[in-house]
């Protein structure tokens, strides 16, 4: 009877099977085979654009800036034979337009060019240090998970009264402390005056906590928040009343009814939170010397290494842009009236 | 029914008691979202002001040169020998330097929330009031900036052009102007539907007039209170750049670089990185606060970070 009184009143539990038939009785046959394989194709063109739109911004940037690579990578006691000949052999004495046929040239190739520091392919270098800041991303964006969800859910519960204010000011000091800053703090209290945990690099798994809180303390804060806003505006609809006159237990109604009914948005941000982390978190890999793309990043711009900044930026935008058409292909499976490929584009 | 009587009726000698008691009312959500948005406005003012007051008047205070070094007085403790905050590595007064850091800090925030907010009200009103190509292109533009890396490019072009106050306010500016384009963007959709337009538009307005004296007026309020908040972002953003090495250069010590230059000594002197931080922690505090609270008051979009995401999903 319960679930039977489910399927009736909540907008979402709809078997696979419903799901699968309303899909065709909506639509034609063309529908039916077209939508997911051309939203698809289009999302990929899409990235594909962005990607290359990004190298070229970068290429053109770098091109456009004063300063000469060949000297910061020769040093003061180079000669000028020393500097023409670095020029040489890095391409930068042809034209800018012939430097960028060659770059896509090479692009096509996955050869982005020998990084000037580290001496070996900018691709490999990236692609060995990407490990480390997916690691930290992960872990950031599970314990994200793992608190805000339950803090939003129970500041809804608890909207207005002299608790929530409490839990308020906290998120809102959590979105106001500098990153860098609340990573210099946890580094005193919990490797300087009692030291528990590494301070800094990767040695042992447990160098990866304070990173981890550094990242999750403002991400929490906006998760959280936002948890709290969809939530509460989903405890007015309708259904919820409905539900409950029915008899659905509190609890149900909360974590199945209301926040399923949250879960795109909420949903939407750690995705995009994700993908941006995997853009290098930056600050927090130079403040705790994690081995990662972010720190990685820094050096590259200080030595002015442009075939890394490149092979960076690359890696990077792809993988934020996966990220995020990952996230978009889960909407219908946490609510089945969201269909892809249809009124999206606009 | 003869003599027709009329009744008057009387006034209760006392008043009825009403069903919804003083208790009730002061329980009710609409009140305590009042009294809550009203402490949130006090304590975001008092905390912006003892932040702000005391870096405008840094010139005016009896402080020492934040330049003055004095090595005999090396990383002296708060407190000690009349230096509030104590003394960095090299015997100058932290909390000078602080201000006068701030001073810089303030000035590069301002800057580029005007340059942002300039930019960002232009081109979304534009957008949302004549729509076609004019939206397609900001929209697009707007689209294609969140997909980019985007400290990661930040960081390129002050790598590359020089880390120069007005690069990094410009830096600053491009970062933050899509959140207010965006906002302005549906509010003057909403706006230009309003009768008062058609009317401005039959009185015989032309598009610019019916911009600039009709509609942005009408969003401003809005807006600004968004621009206050997108202050608080750019606080924070100039201190990781400047802690980066990407802030400005010497001899102007903002923020993010005093923390660290002060984070060599976090094992023997905490108040290097500890203070300077507390400081933009509480101002950043207050203004989002501030901000929060005003909004709760004029029932105003909820804009943050994180619902540009939101908004552009309901723009689809």
């Amino acid at each position: 009877m319960t679930d039977m009184a489910d399927q009736l009143l909540a907008p979402n539990p709809v078997p696979t099977s419903a799901r699968g038939s309303g899909t065709t009785r909506r639509g034609s046959l063309d529908t039916l085979l077209g939508p997911m394989p051309r939203y698809l194709l289009r999302r990929l063109g899409q990235s594909l654009l962005t990607v290359f739109l990004t190298l070229t911004t970068v290429f053109v940037l770098i091109r456009m800036a004063p300063g000469d690579p060949a000297y910061s990578l020769a040093g003061p006691l180079a000669t000028t034979e020393d500097l023409a000949r670095i020029r040489t052999d890095m391409g930068l004495d042809e034209s800018v337009f012939v430097q960028y046929l060659k770059y896509l040239q090479g692009l096509l190739h996955l050869d982005l060019g020998t990084s000037y520091s580290f001496q070996a392919p900018a691709l490999d270098v990236v692609l060995a240090r990407l490990p480390y800041t997916i690691t930290l991303a992960f872990a950031a964006i599970l314990l994200t998970t793992v608190v805000a969800i339950p803090l939003g859910v129970w500041m809804a519960r608890h909207a207005d009264t002299r608790r929530e204010l409490a839990a308020n000011a906290v998120t809102i000091a959590g979105q106001s402390m500098p990153d860098f800053w609340t990573g210099l703090m946890l580094i005193t209290v919990f490797a300087v005056l009692i030291p528990v945990l590494p301070p800094a690099g990767f040695t042992t798994w447990s160098s990866l906590i304070l990173p981890t809180v550094t990242i999750a303390v403002l991400q929490v804060a906006l998760i959280s928040r936002m948890v709290r806003r969809e939530m509460v505006g989903a405890f007015l609809s309708p259904y919820i009343t409905v539900g409950r006159s029915r008899g659905v237990s509190e609890r149900e109604l909360i974590w199945r009814y209301s926040l399923r009914n949250s879960a795109i948005p909420v949903l939407t941000a750690l995705g995009t939170r994700f993908a941006s982390m995997l853009n290098g978190v930056v600050i927090v890999e130079v403040v705790f010397a994690w081995p990662g793309v972010g720190s990685l990043v820094v050096r590259a711009l200080e030595t002015r290494d442009y075939p890394l900044i490149q092979a960076t930026v690359l890696v990077t935008a792809i993988l934020a842009i996966l990220v995020q058409l990952l996230v978009d292909l889960c909407y219908p499976l946490l609510d089945p009236r969201v269909r892809l490929g249809k009124g999206s584009g606009k | 029914m003869t003599g027709a009587t009329t009744y008057v009726i009387e006034a209760p000698e006392q008043p009825r008691p009403s069903a919804v008691t003083d208790r009730d009312i002061a329980r009710a959500g609409a009140t305590r979202r009042g009294r809550d948005s009203r402490i949130k406005i006090w304590v975001g003012t008092i905390s912006v002001l003892i932040v702000v007051a005391p870096v405008a008047l840094a010139r005016i205070l009896p402080l020492p040169s934040p330049d003055a070094t004095n090595l005999g007085a090396r990383r002296l403790p708060p407190l000690t020998d009349g230096h509030l905050f104590g003394t960095d590595q090299l015997g100058r007064d932290l909390l000078a330097r602080v201000l006068y850091g701030g001073q810089v800090s303030l000035v590069i925030g301002l800057l580029a929330v005007l340059v942002s907010g300039l930019i960002g009200l232009t081109l979304g009103a534009l957008a949302g009031y004549r729509g076609g190509w004019t939206d397609t292109i900001v929209s697009r533009l707007l689209e294609a900036q969140l997909s980019l890396p985007l400290l990661m490019m930040l960081l390129l072009v002050v790598a590359l052009f020089g880390a120069s106050i007005p690069v990094i306010t410009f830096v600053i500016a491009i970062a933050q102007w899509p959140e207010i384009a965006r906002l302005t963007r549906s509010l003057t959709l909403v706006e230009r539907e309003k009768p008062y337009i058609a009317a401005a538009r039959v009185l015989g307005l032309g598009n610019i007039a019916i911009l600039t004296r009709h509609i942005v007026p009408n969003i401003v309020k809005q807006v600004s209170l968004v621009v206050m908040l997108l202050l608080a972002q750019a606080v924070l953003l100039e201190s990781a750049l400047s802690y980066l090495g990407a802030g400005p250069q010497r001899p102007f010590a903002t923020w993010g670089r005093i923390i660290s230059d002060g984070q060599d000594y976090v094992t023997t002197s905490w108040w290097l990185v500890t203070l300077p931080g507390l400081v933009i922690a509480l101002l950043v505090v207050g203004v989002n606060l501030l901000g929060d609270g005003l909004r709760d008051r004029t029932g105003g979009p909820r804009t943050g970070l994180l619902n540009l995401i939101t908004l552009r999903r309901k723009d689809k």
